[in-house]
C-alpha cells in the first residue's frame, strides 16, 4: 500500500533547541553609590519575570519568578536556587515553587526568597532595605495578595515607603510621555500577560480602572492548549512533550491570522495546507533495537544470531531428551525379555516336572494365582517383547510407522464360543463368562467394521482428490488459454468481478452500519420481519381451538431463509474489537483476494493501489497533509511534529475564548463593551491611541488583526491607531523608573509605614497609577 | 538549623577529604550569602500560608457583597435624607465609580454567536456528529472519528471545553 510521503523540505524542519545550562551570575551589584541615598527601588512583579533595580538603572536585572529550595543529594548540603538556575538540576525543578498561580499572588514564602535574591544582586548590605519601593500589581489586585505583600515589606524589610502601580499603565506612561510635568495622555492600554489579558482606558492621564476588564487568556494558557493538541494529534508520540517546549513552539511558530475565516477556507486545498506547515525534528535513536538486543549499532544481526542461537538450543535440549528416553525405552525392555526369559525358564523347568502340586505352589510364590493369570503374563510379556523389538527395529532401519493396525501382526481372530450356547443351557458362572464373551465379540466386530469403513474412505477420498485436480487443471487451462487470447477482455472481466465482489461488501458494511442505528430501515425491516415470525406463533393460544395449528414453520426447507435477514451479521461484542465477520462476509472476501492474486499477476496496469484493502485504508489527500504518517522504521519521521493549523488556532483563542473552552468574551468584544461606556468624543480619544503591551504581545499580527475587528465597529471617521510599545517586555519597568524620577509626584503616591500600621495593610494610596480597590 | 547542618556535614566527609568542587548549582546557591536587610524579629504569620486559590476567591467574593451591602445601605439612607430636603436631582455628583474588584472586572461571557470549527483539524466545521458530539470537516474526518474510541473523543471534547460526565 503505496502512502503519499511527504519528502521533507530541508528548510522546514527546525530541530528542537537544545537547553543551554545557566551561566553563572554576575557577583552582586556594587551598593555604593547608592548606600543612604534613598534611590527608588523598583520591583516589576510578573507572573513569569521577575526585574528589579534601582530607579537610576537604565534596564533592569531580570530572572524567571521560580524558586526552590532543597537539599543536594550527594553532599545533603542545603540550597536554594532562583530563576534559570532552578533548571540545573531535577530534584530541583521538581520541588520548585513560583509566587504566583496564574495572576494571584499567594506562596509568599516563594516571593520572599525570590526578593531576597533581588537584594542580594543588588548588593544591599544594610540591616533594612532604606530605599522607597514601588512595585506592580496585577489589576484589581485582590486585597489578601495586597496585604500579604505589604506585610512582607513593611515588616521584613522595613521599606520606609511603598506604592503599588499596574503595570499596563506604566508602560504606557513610558511610551507616552509628554514633555510638560503632567501626564495626560488618553489611549486605551491592551496589557498582555501571563495569565491574563487586561484592557484599561486611560483618559487625562488617569485609569479608569472601573471600566477596564480582564480577559482569562494569556500566554500560559495558551501554552497548555497549545500542548494539549499537539498531544491529541500525535497519541503515540515517541518522546513526551514537555511545557517548556511547548512554550518554544508557542513562541516560535504561532501568530494571529488577519482574517481567521478565510485562512482556513483557503486550507481546503492540501497543497496550501502543507505550504504552510512547520515541521519541529525530536531528537531521535538512529536504531531502537539496539537498546533491546545489545550495546552495538548493528542491532539487527545481533538479533538474528540470537535467534539461531536459541533454536539450536532447543534443538539440542529435544536431541537429548529423545536419547533419554531410548535409553529408558531400551531399559524396559531389557528388563521385559528378563523377565520373559526367567518365567518360560521356571515353565520350562517346572511343567516338564511332574507334580501339580509344587507347580502351583511356585506359581504362587511368584505371584500368580494359578497357571491362567501365569500364562496370560507370559503371552502379554511375549508381545511386548516383540513389539519393542519391532520398534528398534524401525527406528533404525528409518522405516516410517504407517497405520499402526495394518503393520500389527494379524491378532489371532479371539473366538467366542459361549456366545454361540443359548442362555438356558449354561450355569450362573457360565453366564458371566458369555456375557463378558459377548461384550468382547461385540467390541471386536465393531473395531473391524470401522477399520473397513476407513479404508473405504480413505479410498474414496483419494478418488475425489484425483477428480478436483483434474478439474481445476481444466480451469487452469482455460483460464490460460482465453489469457493468450485476449488480455484486456480477460483482464475486464475479472476487473468486473472484482468490482462486484466490493460493491457488495461495500453495501454489507453500509448494512451493518445501518443496522446499529436505532431508527434507520433496516433496523425497521428486520423488526417486521420478527414481528411477521412471532404473528404465526401468537394465533396459536388466540384462536378457538379450531383445527390443529401447529407451528410448520421447518418443514419447508425455504423457510429458514428468513434468518438471513435477520440475524445481525457480524455482531460486534463490545469487548472484542475487531467485528466477527459472518460467513457470507468470509466468502466474499476470500474469492476478492482470489481474483485480485490473478490479476496482480497477470494484468500490468492492475497495481496493488486497486487492491480492496488499499483502498479501504487510504486517506484524503487532506488528512494526509494535515498529519503526515510515516512508515515504521522511519526513525526521524516518526519523532517529527508538523503544526499546520495549530498555529494559527492556538492565538485565535484571544479573539474568541470560547474555541479553547474558556467562557469568555474576546478581545473584539470586550473592546467593544468597554467603549460603548463612554462618550462619543471619549471613545474618539482612546481609540486614537491603543497601546499594545506585555510580553506575549510581540505575536505577529496582533495589530492588524485588532484594526480589522475594531473598524466596523466605529463610525468610519474615527481614526484608529495601534501602536506596540517600544519594549514590550521591559517597558513597565522603565515607566516606573522614570516615574519614580520625578520625587514630587513619586513621594505622593506612596504609603509610609506609619499609614501602613494605621489603615492595615490591605489599603494602599491611590494615584492615577494605581488600582482603586482598597485606595484612600 | 545551623547545629543540625554540622552534625550532617561530618557524616558525609570520610576520611580522605578532596576538595570539595563546588557544583554548578552550589555555586548559583544563595542560601548561605549573608541577608543583613531582613529583620530577624519578624515572625511570620505561619497560619496564613495555608490558604490556597479557591480561600482567596471566595474570601474577594465575601469582601464584595459585604461592600455592596455597605453600599446599598449608605444609599438608601442618602436617599432618605435627599427626599428630606431640597429635590435637586440634577446635581447628582458622585456616580460613584464603582470600585473594581479582582473579580468585577473579569470579561463577561460572549454574547455573539459562536462559530463552529472542527475539533481535530481545526477547519470550519459545518457538521456534528451525534454520537461524540464532535464537530467535524469533511467525511474523511469523520471517518476518523467512528474509529476512535470513547476516551479519545472525550479528550477532543475536553478542549473544547465540555466536560461531560455521563457516557
Amino acid at each position: 500500500m503505496d502512502i503519499d510521503l511527504q519528502t521533507p523540505d530541508e528548510v522546514d524542519i527546525t530541530p528542537l533547541p537544545f537547553s543551554t545550562s545557566p551561566n553563572i551570575p554576575s557577583p552582586p551589584g556594587n551598593y555604593s553609590p547608592h548606600r543612604s541615598q534613598h534611590t527608588p527601588l523598583i520591583i516589576d512583579n510578573g507572573s513569569t519575570n521577575l526585574r528589579w533595580g534601582f530607579s537610576s538603572f537604565s534596564e533592569p536585572q531580570y530572572g524567571p519568578n521560580i524558586v526552590t529550595k532543597y537539599r543536594e543529594r550527594k553532599t545533603n548540603y542545603p540550597l536554594m536556587l532562583f530563576g534559570d538556575a532552578v533548571e540545573v538540576e531535577s530534584v530541583a525543578k521538581s520541588q520548585a515553587k513560583t509566587p504566583w498561580e496564574g495572576d494571584v499572588l499567594f506562596n509568599f514564602d516563594a516571593l520572599e526568597n525570590a526578593l531576597d535574591y533581588a537584594f542580594v544582586q543588588l548588593g544591599i548590605d544594610t540591616p533594612k532595605v532604606d530605599h522607597p519601593v514601588l512595585m506592580t500589581e496585577r489589576l484589581c489586585s485582590p486585597v489578601h495578595s495586597r496585604a500579604l505583600t505589604s506585610e512582607l515589606m513593611f515588616e521584613q524589610y522595613s521599606v520606609p515607603s511603598l506604592a503599588y502601580c499596574v503595570d499596563g499603565i506604566m508602560s504606557f506612561y513610558q511610551n507616552n510621555q509628554s514633555t510638560g510635568e503632567s501626564f495626560i495622555s488618553d489611549g486605551l492600554v491592551i496589557s498582555f500577560s501571563t495569565a491574563s489579558t487586561s484592557i484599561i482606558p486611560v483618559l487625562n492621564g488617569k485609569g479608569i480602572l472601573s471600566h477596564a476588564k480582564r480577559i482569562p487568556w494569556g500566554a500560559s494558557q495558551a501554552t497548555d492548549y497549545l500542548l494539549k493538541l499537539i498531544q491529541m494529534k500525535y497519541p503515540n508520540f515517541p518522546t513526551r512533550v514537555s511545557v517548556t517546549q511547548a512554550n518554544w513552539m508557542f513562541r516560535t511558530f504561532c501568530s494571529v491570522s488577519p482574517d481567521y475565516i478565510s485562512l482556513l477556507r483557503s486550507f481546503e486545498d492540501p497543497s496550501i495546507l502543507r505550504s504552510h506547515q512547520k515541521t519541529i525534528q525530536f531528537p531521535f535513536l538512529m536504531n531502537p533495537t539496539s537498546l533491546f538486543g545489545g550495546a552495538t549499532g548493528n542491532g539487527d544481526e545481533k538479533t538474528e544470531e540470537e535467534l539461531a542461537r536459541i533454536t539450536e538450543r532447543r534443538k539440542e535440549q529435544g536431541r537429548k531428551l529423545q536419547e533419554i528416553a531410548a535409553k529408558n525405552r531400551m531399559e524396559k525392555l531389557q528388563q521385559k525379555e528378563s523377565d520373559l526369559m526367567y518365567l518360560t525358564s521356571l515353565r520350562d523347568n517346572y511343567s516338564s516336572s511332574a507334580s501339580k502340586r509344587e507347580w502351583d505352589r511356585k506359581l504362587k510364590a511368584e505371584g500368580f494365582d494359578d497357571e491362567e493369570m501365569f500364562e496370560e503374563t507370559l503371552r502379554k510379556l511375549e508381545a511386548d517383547v516383540k513389539k519393542g523389538k519391532k520398534k528398534e527395529r524401525e527406528k533404525e532401519g528409518g522405516i516410517a510407522a504407517g497405520d499402526g493396525d495394518d503393520v500389527d501382526e494379524p491378532m489371532e481372530e479371539p473366538s467366542f464360543p459361549l456366545v454361540d450356547i443359548p442362555d438356558a443351557d449354561l450355569d450362573p458362572s457360565s453366564l458371566a463368562e458369555k456375557k463378558k464373551q459377548k461384550l468382547l465379540k461385540a467390541g471386536y466386530e465393531a473395531r473391524l467394521r470401522a477399520r473397513k469403513e476407513r479404508e473405504a474412505k480413505a479410498i474414496k477420498d483419494r478418488e475425489e482428490k484425483a477428480e478436483r485436480d483434474k478439474q481445476r487443471e481444466t480451469e487452469e487451462r482455460l483460464d490460460f488459454e482465453a489469457r493468450e487470447a485476449d488480455l484486456e477482455g480477460w483482464a475486464k472481466k475479472l476487473k468486473g468481478e472484482q468490482e462486484a465482489l466490493m460493491t457488495r461488501i461495500k453495501d454489507r458494511m453500509k448494512r451493518r452500519a445501518a443496522m446499529n442505528d436505532r431508527k434507520s430501515a433496516a433496523k425497521q425491516e428486520r423488526m417486521k420481519n420478527i414481528a411477521n415470525l412471532a404473528a404465526g406463533d401468537e394465533r396459536m393460544p388466540g384462536n378457538s381451538g379450531k383445527g390443529n395449528t401447529e407451528d410448520m414453520f421447518g418443514a419447508d426447507d425455504a423457510d429458514w431463509a428468513i434468518y438471513r435477514k435477520i440475524v445481525r451479521e457480524g455482531f460486534d461484542c463490545p469487548f472484542n474489537s475487531t467485528a466477527t465477520l459472518s460467513s457470507d462476509e468470509e466468502e466474499d472476501l476470500a474469492q476478492l483476494q482470489q481474483v485480485e492474486q490473478k490479476l496482480l499477476t497477470y494484468d500490468p496496469t492492475f497495481t496493488t493501489q486497486h487492491t480492496h484493502a488499499s483502498i479501504i485504508s487510504q486517506r484524503s489527500a487532506l488528512l494526509n497533509a494535515f498529519r503526515p504518517v510515516y512508515e515504521e522504521g522511519d526513525g526521524a519521521g516518526n519523532n517529527r511534529i508538523h503544526l499546520t493549523t495549530e498555529r494559527w488556532r492556538v492565538c485565535e483563542a484571544w479573539f474568541s475564548p470560547s474555541i479553547a473552552g474558556v467562557d469568555s468574551a474576546g478581545l473584539g468584544e470586550v473592546i467593544q463593551n468597554i467603549l460603548s461606556k463612554f462618550s462619543e468624543e471619549e471613545k474618539g480619544r482612546l481609540v486614537k491611541n491603543i497601546f499594545l503591551t506585555g510580553s506575549p504581545s510581540q505575536i505577529p499580527g496582533i495589530a492588524p488583526r485588532l484594526y480589522s475587528t475594531l473598524r466596523p465597529l466605529l463610525p468610519p471617521e474615527m481614526p484608529i491607531n495601534i501602536e506596540q510599545a517600544e519594549d514590550p517586555v521591559l517597558d513597565a519597568w522603565k515607566g516606573m523608573a522614570s516615574f519614580a524620577r520625578t520625587k514630587e509626584q513619586f513621594r505622593m503616591a506612596g504609603m509610609t509605614k506609619s499609614e501602613y500600621e494605621e489603615m492595615g495593610a490591605e489599603r494602599l494610596k491611590r494615584w492615577w497609577g494605581s488600582n482603586w480597590n482598597g485606595g484612600f | 538549623m545551623p547545629p543540625k547542618n554540622l552534625k550532617r556535614k561530618a557524616t558525609a566527609t570520610d576520611g580522605t577529604s578532596t576538595p570539595h568542587v563546588p557544583s554548578l548549582a552550589e555555586q548559583l546557591s544563595y542560601l548561605h550569602l549573608p541577608r543583613p536587610f531582613k529583620n530577624p524579629e519578624y515572625t511570620k504569620n505561619l497560619n496564613r500560608r495555608a490558604k490556597n486559590l479557591k480561600n482567596i476567591m471566595g474570601q474577594e467574593r465575601e469582601r464584595e457583597r459585604a461592600e455592596r451591602e455597605k453600599r446599598r445601605l449608605e444609599k438608601a439612607e442618602k436617599d432618605a435624607q435627599d427626599t428630606q430636603d431640597a429635590m435637586d436631582v440634577d446635581g447628582k455628583e458622585v456616580v460613584e465609580d464603582e470600585i473594581p474588584t479582582y473579580l468585577s472586572i473579569e470579561a463577561p461571557p460572549s454574547v455573539l454567536p459562536q462559530k463552529h470549527y472542527c475539533d481535530i483539524t481545526g477547519l470550519e466545521a459545518p457538521y456534528t456528529d451525534p454520537v461524540t458530539g464532535l464537530r467535524y470537516h469533511d467525511k474523511d474526518v469523520y471517518a476518523l472519528i467512528k474509529e476512535m474510541s470513547a476516551s479519545t473523543a472525550k479528550e477532543y471534547l475536553s478542549a473544547r471545553g465540555v466536560n461531560s460526565i455521563v457516557k
